[in-house]
């Protein structure tokens, strides 16, 4: 119970010190003004990063590769490390691995019975990069903008491409859903969920948007940045990480089983 | 291009795309496909083990019918057997039965012969005390006596008792 207090006690003492050096240390302004920040947030248009030293892209495109390049590692390390030491009455670890397969597996299998092999495989890819990418504003990660600011590498998916691009690219997988299953009438049922490709790429993007330009509104005013991130920041980006998952790669799932399931055929019966 | 409604450029969608299929290649390929390959494997060595119960049951099912069906057998085999040991034993029975009464009509009969000799054995005997006595009586009524011959004869028939009246 003492050692508690005494800890609880240094904590305190700690948060008190930082705060009133990041206070003493003067808040010199930002360069931009809150409606600026927040349509850049919005638009990337004043900064952008070079992208392999050429062409200037949104930052949101460099998070993208980034959280690419963060799951390939991780997949590779697992793959080396812990996969040939699975066993068959599993650990905690591969415990949270096989769920995570056996999640998005499931799912396919559970609203595409007729053809599931490739939607597995997507929704597990799409679903880890969501969730990663949502989670991925909390690192904060810094890059330096082509005009030399630095900036915090925000979510893949607050950016319109990218929403756009999974948005779409989910579309097309469950076009191609339907080709596989029922050839042309499967394209006549994908093409009337015309508005889906739109209605999943603006879902995200909202939801992902909508989360930067809090965090963003919040940390713009430094006094705000002070026990509020740890709701505004952790709790929110969390649910909406998990939400967004759940939610794309359901409607995915939900679709592709739904063009991919093969036509019946109504016999006419013959009039005597 | 740059007309294009929020900052919307093609150039990038496609290099997300690209991001898209090299992390759900690598993914799958990496993570999803090993870790279902075990899942499935996993549930193939379940489901061989459940099938190995299975037909170790129906193989212990079927062991049990044939011994069901050998012990409904036995009882029949019992009441043979059962039968053909009272069988045996009647006719050991019967056998000893009739050795029985061989041996005891073979002591009956010589029981019979013996008695059959002694009596002549006793006869001979009687003869020839009765004899013995005859002459020692005539001998008696021939050399001694007062009395008259004929009745000394008689008392000592009679066992000698004239004599001891007198």
């Amino acid at each position: 119970m003492g050692k508690h207090k005494k800890g609880l006690a240094v904590c305190a003492v700690a948060i008190l010190l930082l705060l009133a050096a990041s206070l003493l240390a003067g808040y010199h302004g930002r360069a931009e003004s809150v409606q600026e920040a927040m349509r850049d947030a919005v638009l990337h248009s004043e900064n952008q990063i070079p992208f392999l030293g050429g062409k200037a892209v949104n930052p949101a495109l460099i998070s993208a590769f980034t959280v690419t390049a963060i799951l390939l590692v991780l997949a590779a390390l697992i793959r080396i490390f812990a996969i040939p030491r699975f066993k068959l009455i599993p650990g905690k670890f591969q415990l949270v691995i096989e769920e995570a397969v056996g999640l998005f597996d499931n799912m396919a299998k559970q609203n595409s019975p007729h053809r599931n092999g490739f939607l597995g495989a997507y929704i597990f890819g799409a679903g880890a990069y969501i969730f990663v990418g949502t989670l991925f504003e909390l690192l904060g990660l810094q890059a330096t903008t082509t005009h030399g600011q630095p900036i915090t590498l925000p979510a893949p998916l607050s950016d319109v491409n990218a929403a756009i691009g999974l948005g779409v690219l989910s579309y097309l997988v469950i076009l191609s859903g339907g080709i596989a299953g029922n050839g042309a009438g499967g394209i006549g049922k994908t093409l009337k969920e015309f508005s889906l490709p739109i209605s999943m790429s603006f879902r995200l993007f909202g939801a992902l948007l909508s989360g930067l330009l809090v965090t963003e509104l919040v940390y713009y005013y430094l006094h705000l940045s002070f026990v509020l991130p740890v709701i505004v920041g952790v709790l929110f980006t969390l649910l909406h990480a998990i939400i967004q998952t759940y939610v794309l790669t359901m409607l995915t799932a939900l679709y592709y089983g739904e063009v991919s399931e093969p036509a019946h055929k109504v016999k006419k019966a013959k009039a005597n | 291009m740059s007309n294009i409604p929020l900052n919307i450029d093609w150039q990038q969608i496609l290099l997300h795309w690209m991001n898209l299929a090299i992390l759900v290649g690598g993914l799958y390929f990496i993570l999803f496909k090993p870790v279902k390959q075990f899942m499935d494997k996993r549930q193939q060595h379940y489901k061989d083990l459940e099938d190995q119960a299975n037909g170790k049951l129906k193989e212990a099912e079927d062991i049990k019918d044939q011994y069901q069906a050998k012990l409904d057998g036995v009882e029949v085999e019992l009441h043979e057997a059962r039968a053909k040991v009272q069988q045996a034993v009647e006719k050991s029975t019967q056998e000893q039965l009739a050795q029985a009464k061989k041996q005891a009509q073979q002591i009956v009969d010589k029981a019979r012969i013996e008695a059959e000799h002694s009596k002549e054995k006793v006869m001979k005997e009687a003869q020839r005390e009765l004899k013995q006595l005859a002459t020692e009586a005539a001998e008696k009524i021939a050399f001694k006596s007062d009395v008259d011959p004929f009745d000394q004869f008689l008392n000592l028939a009679e066992g000698g008792k004239g004599n001891e009246i007198r």
